[in-house]
C-alpha cells in the first residue's frame, strides 16, 4: 500500500534533509536553531500525510513551538560568544565521522527495511487505520482512547517525569548564594 | 508512498544527527543533533503506526515528545549553569567533574 502524494513527499524529504544538514553545517547556532525548526515542521508535515492530524498538531505547538522557544532563549542568551569560540582542535574527526555515517546509515536502512516489522507491515495490506480512526470519533478521539485505555500507567509517570524535570531545572538554575 | 520511503528519511535524518553529535563541539548545537534524532526516530514510529493500522506508535510519539521537552529543560539548565561558571562553552573544555 502507498501513503501520501509521492511529489509531496519527495519535496518534504529533500527540505527535511537540507534542514537537518543546515543544522550540523551551519556555524552560527541562531543558524543551526533555524533549520532545526524547518526540520521539525517539515516532520509535522510528515505525519499529517500519515493520517496522524493530532499529533501533527503537538509537534507544531510543542516541539516547533514551545521547546524551541526555550532554546532561542538559551542560543540568543549563550550564543554571541560561543559562535566564535567554536574552534576546531579536532578537525580531523570529519573523515572519520563521515565514515561511521555511511555506515550508520547503510546499515539503519538495510536493517528497517528488510526488518520483521516492515514485512509485517507490507503484510498488512489493507488500510484499516482510517476506518478505525472514524469509528472511534475522530483523530483526536482515537488517540485520547489509546491513551487512557492502553497507556495510562506511562502516561502518569509523564507526569512524574515532568515535575521532576521542572524541579531539576530550578534546582540548577538557582544561584548559590553563600558562594557569589 | 511505500513505508520504505519514510523508513529511508528516517535513517538519513538519525545518521546527520549522529555525525552532529560526534563533531560539533558547541553544546546547544550537540543538543540539537540530539533532537534530530528522536524525531528521526519519532518518524519511523509514526510510519509503522500508519503501515501497520495501529494507534500505538502515536502513543510512543507523544511520550518521547515529553521525554525530549524534560531532557531539554534539564540541559539547557545545565549548559546555562556551565556557563555561568565559566563564561564559555565548548565541550572539549569540560574534562573535570568538580568545577
Amino acid at each position: 500500500m502507498t501513503v501520501g502524494n509521492p511529489i509531496a513527499f519527495y519535496v518534504l524529504a529533500v527540505t527535511a534533509v537540507a534542514a537537518a544538514l543546515g543544522v550540523v553545517l551551519f556555524r552560527n547556532a541562531v543558524y543551526c536553531m533555524l533549520s532545526l525548526i524547518v526540520n521539525l515542521l517539515m516532520l509535522a508535515f510528515f505525519f499529517l500525510m500519515l493520517n496522524a492530524i493530532f499529533v501533527a498538531t503537538i509537534q507544531v505547538l510543542i516541539y516547533a513551538g514551545a521547546v524551541m522557544v526555550l532554546f532561542l532563549f538559551v542560543v540568543t542568551m549563550l550564543a554571541p560568544g560561543s559562535a566564535e569560540s567554536e574552534r576546531d582542535r579536532l578537525r580531523w574527526q570529519w573523515g572519520p565521522a563521515a565514515g561511521l555515517a555511511v555506515i550508520l546509515a547503510g546499515g539503519l536502512i538495510v536493517a528497517s527495511v528488510n526488518g520483521a516489522l516492515a514485512g509485517d507491515a507490507h503484510a498488512a495490506g489493507v488500510d484499516r487505520l482510517a476506518t478505525e480512526i472514524t469509528s472511534a470519533g475522530g483523530n483526536t478521539q482515537a488517540f485520547g482512547e489509546a491513551l487512557f485505555h492502553g497507556y495510562s500507567f506511562p502516561f502518569e509517570l509523564t507526569s512524574a517525569l515532568l515535575v521532576i524535570a521542572v524541579l531539576g531545572a530550578v534546582v540548577l538554575g538557582r544561584r548559590i548564594s553563600g558562594r557569589e | 508512498m511505500q513505508l520504505s520511503g519514510y523508513l529511508i528519511v528516517s535513517a538519513l535524518l538519525f545518521t546527520i544527527g549522529a555525525v552532529g553529535v560526534l563533531v560539533r563541539r558547541n553544546p546547544l548545537v550537540m543538543f540539537m543533533s540530539i533532537e534530530l534524532m528522536l524525531n528521526a526516530v519519532n518518524l519511523s514510529f509514526m510510519a509503522f503506526a500508519r503501515f501497520l493500522n495501529s494507534v500505538d506508535g502515536w502513543m510512543f510519539v507523544f511520550l518521547v515528545l515529553t521525554v525530549a521537552a524534560s531532557e531539554v529543560v534539564v540541559g539547557l539548565a545545565i549548559i546555562v549553569a556551565i556557563f555561568r561558571s565559566r563564561q564559555r562553552i565548548n565541550v572539549d573544555d569540560l574534562n573535570a567533574l568538580k568545577g
